[in-house]
């Protein structure tokens, strides 16, 4: 019982599985269903809540500015709602377990960045978010470093596989590269699931961790270069890719960026024009107005198949305008539209750029009224209107943004 | 050249509305002293490149001043 739940030296806080449960056996328990804070251990355990509770929770960015909080109906009183819940006490973490495993009623709802610049509300069930997690007595003494967003697919998605094996949760994200290899050796962590940007910080290899037993790469293009170099600092380590869309969670995993389809979704997944396409029975329940009256979701994700039967094909690149940074979705059109309110701006158009730390940058070339502005000036009426990974990093003045015929902004 | 490290780091800092750093060292560690995550360092690695025609993060990362220098000068 004395086994870690939860440890993040961010809050420097540490949770035992056996102060889990003392915390969900309080009395008056309740939990907030728009869930809104820095804190992890806050987050998870209001999650936990709302499973136990077997109804609703809406999980928000702690980096949610007010306007962007705004743009999804998101207002103070909202936050500020608790739920109170009745349950009887849990009498072992398998009995937390097996409840959670029977939440028949519970959704959660996440945001992702949408097309149109307007953030895409996707609710899952818990079948949908954990349809790809392993259970088995072998993984028992895994423990798990934590490198993603907890209120993204991702970040959830982790935390079910480590929680419903019993498993520690190790923080490492947005930890300097020094702590993240102290954790990883004091906690002797054996599983890692993030970016390739994550993995990139921890280049170049300069210590070895033979404790890492499985590497996992996702929310970014696979990067094989990235992956090489990360074998050497984890020489023991099976290296897995795996592909997810907020919309369906993990779907694909591979060990190289080769994906073959598996027996269960034959008749889920197809590619037309060489684009993937996901049948509706394997989404989140979300805007059905995305699906056009049709079964099939487009994913915009342009594939090369390899092999037809069974279908193995690898991800060439993405139809859509939407800016990978770091494993972040960016809408250049809400990017756009939030510089466009400052006074001085006369046009604007945003978009990304390769960049060997983050995979891609977002850039930004702004037309003036007058010339009184500085680069600083803008990023400061940016800094909390937006997430901090869409403001653009680098800012040019021109004399004139270049129109296409159509009168639409020229996104270079 | 520590002198144009020290202005686009600067510059960085500025541009995201932090403290100004007053010197820089070799040991100078830019995620642990400077304070830059990964964001930081994708800007920072423009800003050198646009000035010293190299992308200094092209193969491998780099964190020290020293490393920093080294890549510049090949």
């Amino acid at each position: 019982m004395s086994k870690i739940f939860f440890y993040n030296l961010l809050d420097n806080e540490k949770i035992l599985y056996e102060d889990l449960l003392n915390r969900l056996n309080k009395k008056n328990m309740f939990y907030y269903p728009y869930c809104y804070t820095k804190k992890y251990s806050d987050i998870f355990i209001n999650i936990l809540v709302s499973l136990l509770a077997d109804d609703e929770i809406v999980l928000l960015d702690s980096d949610f500015s007010k306007e962007e909080l705004g743009n999804i109906s998101i207002n103070k009183e909202k936050l500020s709602i608790r739920k109170k819940v009745e349950y009887s006490p849990l009498k072992s973490v398998q009995d937390l377990i097996f409840r959670i495993k029977n939440a028949s009623k519970w959704r959660t709802t996440l945001f992702s960045s949408g097309t149109t610049g307007l953030p895409k509300k996707i609710t899952h069930n818990y079948f949908s978010i954990t349809k790809e997690v392993k259970i088995s007595k072998e993984k028992i003494n895994n423990t798990w470093g934590f490198a993603y967003n907890p209120t993204h697919i991702a970040g959830l998605q982790v935390f079910f596989q480590a929680l419903l094996n019993y498993n520690s949760i190790i923080n490492l994200f947005q930890l300097s590269r020094k702590n993240i290899f102290k954790l990883i050796k004091k906690y002797q962590i054996t599983n890692i699931s993030a970016t390739p940007t994550f993995y990139r910080q921890l280049l170049p290899p300069e210590d070895i961790f033979p404790n890492v037993e499985r590497i996992t790469f996702g929310g970014e293009k696979y990067d094989k270069k990235i992956s090489k170099e990360t074998k050497i600092i984890f020489p023991k380590a099976k290296i897995l890719n795996v592909y997810a869309l907020t919309e369906t969670g993990t779907i694909f995993a591979s060990k190289g960026d080769n994906f073959t389809l598996k027996d269960k979704y034959k008749d889920l997944i197809k590619v037309v024009n060489n684009e993937l396409l996901i049948h509706k029975d394997l989404l989140g329940e979300f805007d059905l107005l995305e699906l056009k009256n049709s079964s099939w979701y487009h994913t915009s994700d342009i594939v090369e198949i390899i092999k037809k039967n069974p279908l193995e094909f690898k991800f060439k690149y993405r139809k859509s305008e939407m800016i990978n940074v770091g494993g972040y979705k960016v809408s250049p059109y809400e990017v756009e539209e939030v510089i466009r309110r400052h006074p001085k701006v006369q046009n604007v158009v945003v978009y990304g750029k390769s960049n060997s730390v983050m995979g891609n940058l977002i850039y930004c070339d702004i037309e003036l009224k007058d010339k009184k502005i500085t680069e600083k000036d803008v990023r400061l009426f940016l800094i909390n209107k937006l997430q901090r990974f869409k403001i653009p990093r680098v800012i040019n003045f021109v004399d004139n943004i270049s129109t296409a015929r159509t009168g639409k902004v020229k996104r270079l | 050249m520590k002198k144009k490290l020290l202005k686009i780091i600067n510059g960085v800092l500025e541009n995201n509305n932090r403290k100004k750093i007053e010197d820089i060292n070799d040991n100078i560690s830019l995620r642990n002293d400077v304070g830059f995550d990964s964001l930081d360092l994708a800007e920072f690695t423009v800003c050198i490149e646009k000035e010293f025609g190299i992308d200094i993060f092209e193969n491998s990362l780099v964190d020290t001043i020293k490393e920093v220098v080294k890549k510049i000068k090949g």
